[in-house]
């Protein structure tokens, strides 16, 4: 009985050291910023998924049903559309200020912006990340939809984020919010740059501007276009609180993000021709680093 | 619960079943109603629940495949929730002979204790790799409301657990009625 018991120790003890080890190796290697789904995580996260989305289209099909046609049966639907019609508009008149100051600015590079097209993919958000630490929105549009890696996610108000985790349906969002994301970003007012950076539910931080740069409360935050991921103009959010101390070199600058990730439904996938390339140029450096991996091992065969 | 892995195979689908449903519950439905700010960590209550009622060679491969279930849902990945999971169960082994799980009362203080311990290794894991103090504190108070939500569900989740699992003739943490 004792030896019985004994073995069964050891064996706890063996896997425990095992799985424990493991779980570190992976947690040291684990990258905070992009994560490479496998075909397996792929299959899961692709049964999983629809069930979210199941639990969102009941959600709304109830709330249709209450807000336009037991509460109220037409009024309600034109305000949303009306609403939908406004953001559209504001974020029209933001863009044509933002390109005529950018024309003002640029008057020489008339090359500036040329080609680069976007294709728009419009996303329905199904799901929030199932730990509070991290700020990552689950959407119905995947690989199979054209979606890719590191594509900027929008919305009609600004920035949402961009692509982190990808599967043939479905696709994870790192959000502005989250503080594993980080934007190159540009008070518009003052062109000062800084990097934003995910601080809470509401909020997100300017690092690393300037403690000289005279930012005012309200000024608005735009992405830079460093970085290779987001395009230029657009807009994260509004500097809503700042502190400058008599000592250091930077200022403290609050953000609060111009979309309301607590109502968010849809948004837009923004994807350049570039992506395209990128991906094609990547796909051609795996084929080529396994033909190397394959000629290797026939060599050491050889030997 | 003693004996072969085979003998875990059918609690262990069911109990996968539970996670995957209350994920769904956590990450589709809650914020559809709008709690946006808070997450209900139901991986965590059930690997406690392993670690107060199972005794099993297979404990720690137990815990890696529900925290591997839980990445699906979360960018959060298995690797953090394996290490805080295998390290409060060897400290639960320890501290059998001073625990019991004989009341509701003691089951959500209990639970409570030992989640303040799974955030204590989160946190000193997270603080290793990131250097950041400020986030630790801004996740403690959001740690606060929702670990106490989950302790007070402790005691009707243990029940359906005990079922599942055949462990209702343990009335606390490994000692027989």
């Amino acid at each position: 009985m004792r030896l019985v018991e004994d073995r069964d120790r050891r064996k706890r003890v063996v896997i425990n050291i095992v799985v424990l080890l493991a779980a570190f190796i992976c947690v040291a290697k684990r990258s905070s910023t992009l994560h490479q789904t496998s075909t397996f995580e792929n299959l899961l996260i692709d049964s999983f998924a629809p069930l979210q989305n199941s639990v969102n289209t009941i959600r709304s099909n109830i709330s249709n049903f209450f807000t336009h046609y037991v509460a109220n049966i037409s009024a309600s639907k034109e305000n949303g559309e009306i609403r939908k019609k406004i953001d559209d508009l504001e974020s029209r008149i933001f863009n044509l200020n933002e390109l005529e100051k950018e024309n003002l600015r640029l008057k020489n590079l008339l090359e500036f912006g040329k080609g680069v097209g976007y294709k728009k993919v419009l996303a329905q958000v199904v799901a929030w990340d199932a730990s509070s630490d991290f700020r990552v929105l689950r959407i119905n549009k995947g690989l199979k939809d054209g979606v890719l890696l590191q594509a900027p996610v929008v919305t009609s108000v600004g920035l949402v984020g961009y692509i982190y985790r990808l599967t043939d349906h479905f696709a994870d969002i790192l959000t502005v919010l989250d503080n594993n994301n980080r934007v190159d970003g540009l008070i518009q007012r003052v062109r000062a740059h800084g990097i934003v950076e995910g601080y809470s539910n509401e909020k997100s931080l300017m690092k690393y501007v300037s403690r000289t740069e005279p930012i005012i409360l309200g000024d608005v935050v735009i992405t830079s276009g460093l970085g290779n991921i987001y395009p230029k103009g657009i807009r994260v959010g509004n500097v809503t609180k700042i502190e400058r101390e008599s000592y250091g070199i930077t200022q403290y600058v609050e953000i609060t993000p111009a979309v309301d990730f607590g109502l968010l439904e849809e948004v837009v996938i923004l994807l350049a021709e570039g992506d395209e390339q990128k991906r094609r140029e990547r796909e051609a450096l795996d084929q080529m680093e396994e033909s190397d991996d394959a000629s290797a091992k026939l060599k050491r065969a050889k030997r | 619960m003693r004996g072969s892995w085979i003998n875990l195979l059918r609690p262990l689908g069911l109990t996968l079943l539970i996670l995957v449903l209350f994920e769904v519950l956590s990450t589709a439905f809650f914020p559809m109603i709008g709690f946006t700010k808070y997450r209900l960590p139901f991986n965590i209550l059930i690997i406690l629940y392993l670690g107060f009622k199972i005794e099993n060679p297979f404990l720690a491969i137990l815990i890696f495949i529900l925290q591997y279930a839980h990445s699906f849902f979360s960018i959060e990945g298995w690797e953090m929730g394996t290490i805080a999971g295998v390290l409060i169960c060897i400290v639960i082994s320890y501290l059998k002979d001073l625990l019991h799980l004989s009341s509701s009362i003691m089951t959500i203080l209990v639970t409570q204790m030992f989640q303040l311990l799974w955030f204590v290794i989160i946190s000193t894991i997270l603080y290793i790799k990131t250097d950041d103090l400020s986030y630790i504190l801004e996740k403690f108070w959001r740690f606060l409301p929702e670990s106490i939500v989950i302790s007070l569900l402790a005691p009707i989740l243990f029940v359906v657990l005990d079922a599942i699992w055949q462990s209702e003739q343990r009335s606390g943490l490994g000692d027989s009625v």
